[in-house]
Order: C-alpha cells, then sequence, then structure tokens
C-alpha cells in the first residue's frame, strides 16, 4: 500500500516537472499547449464556476444508467446462453458480429432514434458494456469447473437454484473483472458521446472550451477525466476484495 | 475498514456505536456492495435532476445554432427579448453533422443551418422550410502569413479547409478556383470543424481555409494568417446559413414560431445600428473573446439587414450544387414566408 501511494505520488510529479518545464523551455505558445499553472487556474475558475460539478454530475448520471442497464441484461443472458449449447451456437455469430462495431459508430443513429439529452448517451454508454460483459459472461461460464457442475447435479440443483446458487457464485470473480474492464470503456465513450449534441459532462465541457478557444479549460476538462477514471477503477476494484471474488485469486 | 477509521477517530466512542459497526462487519459485503450501488443508482440520479430541473420548458422552441457570428441572430433574441427567454431553448451544437442529425429526427423546432444543408435536407424529404437568412458576407478566405500566398493561383497544390462539403464556403471557394482557371482537383480540400481551423493554420498542417466568421478574423489576431478574399467578392450577397424551421412546428404551433421569426428579423435591424452592443452579447454567448467579435462587427463586412430569403437565389444555389456535384437534381426549395 505504501508502496503504491509511493508511486502514485512520484509518477505525477514527475509529469508535473516535464510538463512545466518543457512548455517553459521550448516557450510553447498558451494556443498550443496550455502550461500547468494556467490549467490549474482554469481547474480552479471550473471548481468555483459550480461548473466541474454540474457536468461531472451529468457524466457519472449517464455512465451509471448506462453501465447499470448493461449488467442486468447482459449479465443474465450471458449466463443463459453460457449454459444453452444450442442458444449459443445460434446468438454468439451475432453478438460476434455486433461487438466490433465501436460504439462511436453508432452516433448518428443515437441522435436521430433518442434525439438530444440523456438518452442517446445512455445508450451508447449501454452499448460499449452490454456486448464485452455478455461476451465475458459466457467465456466465464465456461470456464466453470466440471466438478462444481456435477455435484450440483448429484444434489439435483435445477433451475433458477443452480443459476444463483452454483453458477452465479463460480462465475462471479471472472464477471467481476469484466465490470472494471468495461466501467473504463464506458467512461472512455462518455467524453465522446458528449461531444455530439448535448449541453452538459465533461465531453461537452471540452468540447465547449475548444470552441470558445480555451485550451487551458480543454486540459483541465482532460485531468478531471483522468482522476474520475482513477476514482471509478479504484472504487470498483474494493469488488474484487470481496471474500466471493477473492477465492479465486487464492486458488492460484 | 469502516469499524477501523471509526475506533481510530473516536476512541471513546460509546460502546454500543461500535458494537453497531461491529455488527454491519457480519453483512456479506455482497450486500454491502449492492446496497452501495443502488444508493449510488438513486443519489447520483436525484442530484442529476435537481441540477438540472427543467420543469416548464417542455412546450418551448428548441432553436439549434454554432457559435458562428451568422448566428448571432439568436443570441441577441436571447439577451433583449422577453419573448425568448421564456419560449426559446437555444441548443448549441459543435458540428454540422451533429445538428444536422438533430434536425432528421425531428428535435428541432428550427435551427441556423449552412444553405447547402437546408437544400439537401429539402432533398431528403425532411419536412423544414427556409424562412430567414443568418446574415450576409462575413465569410473569408484565409491564407498563411509564412506560406508563399500571394494570389489565388498559389493555392495549387495546397491544403485549404473547408466546414463541410455542403457548405456556402466549399462552393465558393471551387467557383472562385474554376473563376481563375485553376483546376479544383489541384487543390486538397480538408473538412475541418471551424474552431479547429485558426490553429490547425498555426501548426502549418493546412495552408489556408474559407470559413464563416469569427475563425477568419481570429487567424488575423493570432497572427496565424491574413484575410485573402471576402465572400463579398467571389458571389455578391453571400449566404453562409439560413433558418429554417420544421414543418410541424409551424403546423402545430403557427403563432410562436411566427412571433419567433419576426423576432429574429427585428434583431437583426437592431445589430446594424448597435454593433459595438451586439459584440458583447455574442461574445458572452457564445463564450468566445469580446474584442475578436467586436473586430469582426465593427468592419462591417457582415450585414444583418437584407435577411429575408428570396427563392431565385436558392435556385442559383441548387444550380452550383448540381454543377459541382453535391446533389444529383436541382433541390426543390420551400420557402416559409407567410410569417412576414
Amino acid at each position: 500500500m505504501a508502496v503504491r501511494r509511493a508511486g502514485f505520488f512520484l509518477i505525477f510529479s514527475l509529469l508535473l516537472l516535464l510538463w512545466h518545464s518543457v512548455t517553459t523551455f521550448f516557450d510553447i505558445p498558451e494556443y498550443l499547449f496550455p502550461r500547468p499553472d494556467s490549467v490549474a487556474g482554469a481547474m480552479w475558475e471550473m471548481v468555483l464556476g459550480g461548473q466541474l460539478y454540474r457536468n461531472t454530475i451529468a457524466s457519472l448520471f449517464r455512465v451509471t444508467w448506462g453501465f447499470y442497464l448493461a449488467i442486468v441484461t447482459a449479465v443474465p443472458l450471458g449466463l443463459f446462453i453460457g449454459r444453452q449449447r444450442y442458444f449459443r451456437a445460434f446468438l454468439n455469430p451475432l453478438i460476434q458480429f455486433l461487438r466490433p462495431i465501436s460504439p462511436l459508430a453508432w452516433i448518428p443513429m443515437a441522435l436521430m432514434w433518442f434525439g438530444i439529452g440523456d438518452k442517446p448517451a445512455i445508450f451508447l454508454i449501454f452499448l460499449s458494456s452490454f456486448f464485452p460483459l455478455v461476451v465475458f459472461t459466457i467465456s466465464s461460464v465456461l470456464n466453470i469447473k466440471k466438478t462444481y457442475l456435477r455435484v450440483a447435479q448429484n444434489f439435483g440443483l435445477k433451475g433458477s437454484r443452480l443459476y444463483l446458487r452454483v453458477i452465479l457464485p463460480a462465475a462471479l470473480p471472472e464477471i467481476i473483472t469484466a465490470l472494471r474492464i468495461t466501467l473504463g470503456t464506458a467512461w472512455l465513450v462518455i467524453v465522446a458521446a458528449e461531444m455530439i449534441a448535448v449541453k452538459s459532462g465533461l465531453g461537452y465541457l471540452i468540447m465547449d472550451a475548444r470552441n470558445s478557444l480555451r485550451m487551458d479549460k480543454v486540459v483541465a476538462g482532460m485531468v478531471a477525466i483522468g482522476l474520475i477514471g482513477l476514482v471509478l477503477d479504484h472504487v470498483i476494484r474494493l469488488l474484487e476484495r470481496m471474500p466471493s471474488v477473492e477465492w479465486s485469486r487464492m486458488r492460484r | 475498514m469502516a469499524y477501523q477509521i471509526l475506533t481510530r477517530l473516536f476512541p471513546g466512542a460509546d460502546k454500543n456505536a461500535v458494537n453497531c459497526v461491529k455488527r454491519l462487519k457480519n453483512v456479506p459485503p455482497e450486500s454491502i456492495a449492492l446496497t452501495l450501488a443502488l444508493v449510488w443508482l438513486v443519489s447520483i440520479t436525484l442530484l442529476r435532476f435537481s441540477i438540472d430541473a427543467n420543469s416548464g420548458t417542455r412546450d418551448r422552441l428548441k432553436v439549434g445554432y454554432l457559435p458562428i457570428t451568422c448566428h448571432l441572430l439568436l443570441p441577441v433574441g436571447m439577451d433583449r427579448q422577453v419573448f425568448f427567454k421564456r419560449n426559446v431553448i437555444p441548443v448549441k451544437f459543435t458540428s454540422w453533422p451533429d445538428m444536422i442529425e438533430a434536425v432528421k429526427g425531428g428535435e428541432l423546432d428550427a435551427a441556423f443551418i449552412l444553405a447547402p444543408i437546408a437544400l439537401s435536407l429539402m432533398d431528403q424529404g425532411v419536412p423544414v422550410q427556409i424562412a430567414l437568412l443568418g446574415h450576409r458576407n462575413g465569410t473569408g478566405l484565409v491564407v498563411s502569413n509564412s506560406a508563399d500566398i500571394r494570389d489565388v493561383t498559389d493555392l495549387r497544390n495546397k491544403i485549404v479547409a473547408i466546414p463541410i462539403r455542403f457548405s456556402m464556403q466549399n462552393l465558393a471557394l471551387l467557383i472562385l478556383l474554376e473563376k481563375r482557371g485553376i483546376d479544383p482537383n489541384s487543390v486538397t480540400r480538408v473538412e475541418l470543424p471551424p474552431p479547429d481551423m485558426p490553429s490547425a493554420l498555426a501548426s502549418k498542417s493546412i495552408d489556408g481555409y474559407i470559413v464563416g466568421e469569427p475563425y477568419a478574423t481570429q487567424a488575423e489576431l493570432m497572427g496565424a494568417g491574413r484575410i485573402l478574399k471576402n465572400a463579398s467578392s467571389i458571389w455578391p450577397q453571400f449566404i453562409s446559413s439560413v433558418v429554417i424551421v420544421s414543418k410541424n412546428s409551424i403546423r402545430a404551433r403557427k403563432g410562436l414560431m411566427d412571433k419567433l421569426l419576426k423576432g429574429l428579423f427585428a434583431q437583426g435591424q437592431w445589430i446594424e445600428t448597435h454593433r459595438r452592443q451586439a459584440a458583447i452579447i455574442g461574445a458572452r454567448f457564445f463564450g468566445l473573446e469580446p474584442r475578436l467579435i467586436k473586430r469582426v462587427l465593427l468592419k462591417k463586412e457582415v450585414s444583418y439587414r437584407n435577411i429575408l430569403p428570396r427563392s431565385k437565389e436558392f435556385q442559383d444555389i441548387g444550380k452550383q450544387m448540381v454543377r459541382f456535384r453535391l446533389v444529383d437534381r436541382l433541390p426543390k426549395v420551400e420557402i416559409y414566408n407567410r410569417w412576414q
């Protein structure tokens, strides 16, 4: 823990130092790459003006809904498909076909179907998380040790009880890892999704700053996104410390 | 962990409280995680709606725009007229394609949009009509200071940015090149969002660009380039954007829509006589530098006077679009003028 914390501070101090010295040494104009102090100033300005707070809430709101919707649909679907060979043969090609299409390619559709506002952004987040989650869940079900399933069979477990008592707990560690990865992508996509017609969010903040030719605010927005991403990753890592998830690591 | 923190913070804490926390330790972590996840969902949703309390905005008119001086009528209206404040929601876009999709999706009651886009939307059967012009002139061909470009003919084998294929700027550039006997294919045209153009010029990734104000004057202010030609010298009475109205909105709320158009028209007359004040309003609304907008408006190149649409002009634009293969056939132009 102490090592990690030290590493954290060291790397960010080095980055700041490098940033500061490069921009001052080469005398890079503000409109090409702003200095750390002007970015900090812009950040402070956005904190005081409440802009940062409002837009962060808007972004987190969209990510939360899109991500949650993806979880409640993708995980059950994945568990089910993972167990049913015929369904898998039938649905897998479709999922593999839709999965590589970047959520950003859906932007024109999303705008026309859902209009402007929260809905298209939530839809894009949902798409970005849904397919990877289904695929990860299927593979985690396929990776379940055959012994567990045989034991369950011997006890005569069937239907929903089989899913809740054996399959979900056995697949959970891998699902949690999948959640961590997809949350990262979701946060990545929100910025792009907000660069289209919404009037709030961190992506909008960057786009708006860019249109008003304020590079310092653009970089401040980027810093905010990175920091929140760091926090999100930290929070979801806590899930990996639950005993029902940690057992899989101890096995190794 | 919570237990440790609590005991450390309050060493002499009440035994009961500590027990309570201890009991919490016996709750399975999955339940805690699930509960926290739900609490988060509820609280972020509540927070979101407490901030964005858009109650009573449902029946207001949504008007799309971009932060360019061609769309200045809207901010001036928002600033000066109670009618706008009560009945209009300005929807800011950052790029043309996004606005096009919003129009196609029927999201907007009215929008400031490039004339060729409006024509091609009508051609595709999107139910919109042209009701007003944004302004006249106010577009410049900018070239880099450093490059050896003295004249239009020097643009051969150079890279010139345009806002989007379906723009009057693109048509004007093509017409200009043709007039000076330059093969349009010898000039590389790239599509770039207007706000990016000045910095792209400064970093020398393009040699020039043609764009609506204030992004032409911006290059001058930054010292990155100069305006080689104004659009008015290529195409007299140059139109850049028009105000389109949705036919459905006209049908459903003709009274409000007509008031909106009358209001916008009136702002044009006001701007003509109050350019300095208009610049300050525009700068604040668009989030741009006041001295930039002031410089643009005080040049008097842009005109907000003669902004009623005439079908003859749009037929000319349509002809040029066919000639330069932007559309296959002459688009049918629909003009809405029953508000006047």
